[in-house]
């Protein structure tokens, strides 16, 4: 993690070379990389800026506020850890320094929630680059953050702003010039008692969306919208530093504003200092004008506190004037390219593509190389087809797919199989988790494998209702109150969220529970717990996991029990609450997600409208936790974590020794695998893995996985090809086309990955080959053509559906044999029966025999 | 019934059987009770060890020969007289357009007749292939389509014993006709190949034809008539097909594959024991009572009744396709 820092301050400073000598904003807020994508030159981007508020009075003297520790103007630098190739949803790091302390801090800042604040730093994406950077372009997720409608002349202060146009401070105006009449805007005031000012958003299609209540705003601004807003107002400590990841949305996620790979867009980050006043009617500050005071106010909170009951502040220093003129000129204006949406290579290339099918822990590299090969005439389309690991590795052995990508070694009936190793990765337990009082987020979180052990085993009760489970008494309701997890995590909240007793994870099957389960199997602390021995604070395991075998590729949910009364909605929908706290997802991008949202996957929720006769329950997940009061973890891959910015916790491997997923610790795990065969995967002994103490226990290795025989010639030069190309072009860090995103670390011709680069080299001849012997115990030639349906049962006769056939079959297929089904019983029994009958009867006669004659 | 190897050798032991039975019935309790019969002056030990073997071995030949006998000989009595119930019901729900056309059947219901003309072979074939339902005729595996119609169909019966339905079918040959009637009508089927272990799968069948598929199982060597041990396939094809419904099953349990056995029969075979059990020690205390004579009279029907439903549960237990 050391050297991932390092590595981003030179890259940060290289890049800020332009700028003031600010010093470096902290860097290490962003989650430790495991390939830092700051790293990539001309990647992140900093910007030094100086402003000031005026306050004139009457007689036109300028009175300034100025920073009180320079005596000077704010000097604030805004610095953004990556730009380049963004992609949906993805989190950019954004940091400043130099700001105005905030005050009144908000429970959610995102969105509406975060107007009611003072002194904070508005993040917002906006179409357009540099002077292109209108306020009509940037996105708000409601009119209310952008449009004053109908305000008290006392709450019209930006008609008092000093930089602004004199159009802009009329009764009634518009951004754009032209107010809209009456049938359209119904709600503005134009009797002349109010003022409005209407900041509308013209869409990448150029229609103008008015913006004077939520009727006319675009589409995706509709309340409760299926993605939560993502412009922040940001928090700025005492120091005048914060940070905000901020979440960049593409035309896929929001058409509206439209950013994408040809429209070019800017995160642009406002730090608002107060509405600098133009000259007042007099010089008795007893005597102004209602606007001239408000315009004069320097905000109601103390700098640092909150603002939980989200009252009113004062509107000269608040976010909601972000676009006129005195915070506008302030903004800072980041230039981001977005790289190719997911679905590039299906429009661009009509070719049919070749499946792999498989991990997910691929994902995010996958999306990366596909345009690699699509767009590449020379080469196939590739396509990454996410399924449970076994699933993908049995369509591969049956001939449904060209390959599968798996992280462990399956069984197969058939042809031999080789694996290429591709992608040097792993999972990580992710983790969204604030510190008390506004104290910003924990990002050192540690983890031990008997805490994974209680969470998997669902052994945290949750609530009251989880408290009545029998065997469970004793057991703490969350994490958070597990004395074992706060002695690792000093100062965290001791609230206990139902969210904080359990772990979200995957509902199918995958090399990830596996490698997850591995490692709880390794400690003999947690298998102790997982078999039924209390832990030091008497906290036993859930009765229903006792004793469960690990490890194990699926997770199951056994706990059946279901809690009695409570609530009139709970009585009336009794459901079993262990099931409904764990509440597993099918992929990790919905862990992922769920992370960045901090909206915990928690079935609990149960409401009741009393407005009707019988009353309706309304049952499901649980809202999203507040900012300053998040608790969440899941499994995550490294590559969404560091797509999303999220954080992974450390992991013990010695004792007192936690190690996080870096380049460094990912590289350590190399130093343990040992070779499986000639072509076969690699062994990683979890032992040996945590006895090495710098190797990150989560680290995994994705291979590619083909036949060595029997493969379609295309086919088996389509993989060839693919591993050739990924464990070469693709292991150059970056984010264009091609290249290996973040969470990955490279696989390389040197070094600790050599033995990887060898193996793949070796396993890509042999699949191109299609020679490798089958291993003499297999029987006969067993060919199942690709295509052909996978339902054809070796074991007993085919149970076709009518049309599971090819419709005509020209050539004759070559069918796998017949399995054998015999039975000793049926085979033995008639004659054993007949032959003892005899033999008995014969016994009998003659022991009849002897004792008649033994009377005579 | 063809598949009897020697059946002289069963049909001497039946008059055998019965006679013995009663005298080891009578001698049974010697052995646990106080005689109460006068006995012929103080055994000796030679006397008492050879009546002991006497017995226990009369015990053991009569079990195991009742059971050879029920396998081979009685068991296919019992089989004729099912099959002519079945074939009445099944011409009737045939003529009264009833008869089921699937996906889902009760289990031992007649679903189609199957006709073998080289063979001579008429048979009603049942739902379901559980050991017990191939008690009564041939069986329909039931995650497959019925005979005739689209798409394969898998039709197992027993080599051996119970009538030993498919005890011929090893004598196919390719080209032989196979005659199936069902609810939507008839169809002819031509047998393409035998298969054994390790002989390739059938080709993928064509859409619009119909397979049907005979499993049993046969034996080699001199006793291989009733020591069949090995599946056996035999695949034939018809090239026009009814339509098949939808909905099959997916699967069936392990009891009703090739080979499989149905334990679930056992709670049924504990009772039957112990009828068997109460049977001997009530003769026991009858012979207190009354007269031999009197006793056997009411006693046999008894005995052979238990013995003959305890033989069927214990087929039952045993490989569905012997």
């Amino acid at each position: 993690m050391r050297r991932g820092i390092r590595l981003g301050l030179v890259a940060l400073v290289v890049a800020a070379s332009a700028s003031t000598g600010v010093s470096a904003p902290a860097i290490a807020d962003r989650p430790q990389p495991v390939t830092p994508r700051a790293a990539v030159a001309g990647d992140a981007w900093s910007q030094t800026k100086s402003m000031q508020r005026e306050l004139i009075a009457a007689d036109g003297t300028s009175t300034a506020i100025s920073d009180p520790n320079t005596g000077g103007a704010w000097q604030v630098t805004v610095s953004a850890d990556h730009t380049q190739n963004l992609r949906g949803r993805e989190r950019v790091g954004i940091t400043w320094s130099g700001a105005q302390p905030s005050a009144g801090r908000a429970n959610d800042p995102f969105g509406p929630g975060g107007m009611n604040q003072e002194y904070p730093v508005v993040v917002l994406q906006c179409r357009g680059t540099g002077d292109d950077v209108k306020p009509e372009t940037c996105w708000t997720s409601s009119f209310g953050q952008r449009s004053q409608v109908s305000r008290s002349p006392s709450d019209a202060t930006w008609t008092e702003d000093l930089h602004a146009l004199g159009s802009a401070k009329t009764q009634v105006s518009s951004a754009l010039g032209d107010v809209p009449g009456a049938d359209r805007c119904p709600d503005v005031d134009r009797s002349g008692v109010t003022y409005t000012r209407l900041v509308p958003f013209v869409s990448a299609k150029g229609q103008v969306y008015p913006a004077c209540d939520a009727k006319t705003m675009p589409p995706e601004a509709a309340s409760e919208a299926a993605l939560p807003a993502n412009e922040i107002a940001g928090y700025t400590d005492a120091q005048g530093r914060g940070s905000a990841q901020f979440e960049v949305r593409t035309d896929v996620e929001n058409e509206s504003l439209g950013c994408s790979k040809q429209v070019a867009c800017s995160i642009v980050v406002i730090p608002i200092g107060g509405i600098s006043c133009e000259s007042a009617s007099t010089e008795v500050e007893q005597q102004m004008t209602p606007v001239e005071k408000s315009c004069r106010r320097t905000g109601q909170f103390s700098p640092g506190s909150s603002n939980f009951t989200s009252t009113g502040v004062d509107q000269a220093v608040s976010p909601a004037l972000w676009w006129a003129e005195s915070n506008w000129r302030n903004r800072f204006a980041i230039p981001v390219t977005f790289g190719d949406p997911p679905d590039t290579c299906d429009i661009l290339d009509p070719r049919a593509p070749t499946g792999f099918y498989g991990s997910e822990l691929l994902a995010q590299a996958a999306l990366q190389w596909a345009p690699a090969y699509c767009l590449n005439k020379k080469r196939f389309k590739f396509q990454h087809n996410q399924m449970p690991d076994q699933a993908g590795f049995s369509l591969m052995a049956s001939g449904g797919g060209a390959a599968a990508l798996v992280s462990s070694k399956y069984e197969s009936e058939g042809d031999p199989v080789g694996y290429a190793p591709v992608a040097l990765t792993g999972f990580g337990i992710g983790y969204i988790v604030d510190r008390p009082e506004n104290a910003g987020e924990y990002t050192d979180l540690r983890l031990n494998a008997r805490l994974l052990a209680k969470l998997v085993t669902q052994s945290y009760v949750g609530s009251s209702y989880g408290a009545a489970h029998p065997g469970m008494e004793q057991n703490p309701w969350a994490i958070t109150k597990d004395p074992e997890f706060t002695a690792l995590n000093p100062g965290l909240t001791d609230n206990a969220l139902e969210a904080g007793a359990t772990l979200l994870s995957l509902s199918n099957s995958s090399d990830v529970i596996r490698q997850l389960t591995e490692y709880i199997a390794a400690d003999k602390e947690a298998m102790a717990f997982v078999k039924g021995k209390a832990d030091p604070w008497g906290m036993r395991v859930n009765p229903s996991y006792k004793k469960i075998k690990l490890p194990r590729d699926e997770w199951p949910l056994l706990d059946d029990f279901v809690p009695q009364g409570g609530t009139d909605c709970k009585a009336n929908n009794p459901s079993t609450y262990f099931n409904d706290l764990a509440a597993p997802v099918s992929t990790m991008r919905k862990v992922a997600e769920a992370l960045l949202d901090a909206w915990p996957n928690v079935q609990t929720r149960c409401d009741t409208d009393l407005s009707v006769t019988p009353p309706i329950y309304k049952v499901g997940r649980v809202e999203r936790q507040h900012y300053g009061d998040r608790f969440m973890l899941g499994v995550v891959s490294l590559g969404d974590a560091q797509r999303y910015g999220l954080r992974t916790a450390g992991l013990e491997t010695r004792k007192d020794k936690y190690v996080t997923p870096t380049t460094d610790s990912l590289t350590a795990a190399m130093k343990v695998i040992e070779p499986d065969g000639k072509r076969g995967p690699f062994e990683m002994d979890m032992v040996e893995l945590r006895k090495a103490g710098n190797a990150y226990p989560g680290t995994m290795l994705v291979y590619t996985a083909a036949r060595l025989q029997n493969l379609d010639k295309k086919d088996a030069a389509k993989v060839a090809q693919f591993i050739r190309t990924a464990t070469t072009e693709g292991q150059r860090s970056g984010s264009g086309n091609g290249q290996l995103p973040g969470g990955f670390v490279p696989i390389r011709k040197s070094g600790a990955t050599k033995a990887l680069y060898t193996r793949a080299q070796a396993v890509a001849r042999a699949i191109e080959q299609q020679k490798v012997p089958v291993a003499p115990p297999e029987a006969g030639p067993a060919t199942v053509t690709p295509g052909s349906p996978e339902a054809v049962p070796v074991g007993e006769p085919v149970v076709a559906a009518p049309a599971a056939g090819p419709a005509a079959a020209p050539e004759a297929l070559t069918m796998p044999p017949t399995k054998a089904v015999s039975s000793e019983w049926s085979g033995r029994l008639l004659p054993v029966l007949l032959m003892l009958g005899l033999v008995f009867a014969v016994v009998s006669a003659v022991s009849r025999v002897v004792t008649l004659r033994s009377r005579r | 019934m063809t598949a009897l190897d020697d059946p002289q050798v069963v049909t001497h032991e039946q008059p055998a059987t019965q006679g013995r039975g009663s005298r080891f019935r009578r001698q049974a309790p010697q052995r646990r009770a106080p005689r109460p019969v006068q006995p012929a002056g103080p055994p000796n030990r030679v006397e008492t060890a050879s009546s002991v073997i006497s017995t226990s071995t009369t015990m053991v030949a009569l079990v195991t020969l009742w059971m050879a006998l029920q396998m081979l000989v009685l068991g296919g009595v019992a089989q004729e007289r099912s099959q002519s119930l079945l074939y009445g019901e099944f011409r009737a729900q045939v003529a009264a357009a009833t008869a089921p056309v699937g996906p889902v059947t009760e289990p031992g219901a007649p679903v189609a007749l199957l006709e073998i003309p080289r063979l001579g072979l008429q048979q009603v074939v049942v739902e379901g292939t559980a050991s017990g339902d191939l008690l009564a005729g041939p069986g329909h595996l039931r995650n497959t389509v019925l005979p005739g119609q689209a798409g394969t169909s898998v039709v197992l019966g027993r080599a051996a014993t119970y009538g030993s339905p498919f005890a011929d079918v090893e004598h196919l040959e390719p080209g032989d006709r196979i005659e199936v009637t069902v609810g939507q009508g008839r169809v002819v089927f031509t047998v393409q190949a035998l298969r054994r272990s390790g002989d390739p799968l059938p080709q993928p069948l064509a859409s619009g034809r119909s397979r049907l598929t005979l499993v049993t199982a046969e034996g080699s060597g001199r006793l291989g008539a009733i020591a069949p041990g090995e599946t056996l396939y035999v695949d034939a094809e018809a090239s026009s097909a009814f339509p098949a419904p939808s909905g099959l099953p997916p699967t069936v349990p392990e009891s009703e594959k090739p080979m499989g056995i149905d334990t679930g029969v056992l709670p049924l075979l504990a009772l039957d024991l112990a009828l068997l059990l109460a049977l001997t020690l009530g003769v026991i205390a009858a012979r207190q009572r009354w007269s031999l004579v009197h006793v056997w009279v009411v006693a046999t029907p008894l005995a052979i009744a238990l013995a003959w439903v305890t033989t069927d549960g214990v087929m039952r237990l045993l490989p569905n396709l012997t």
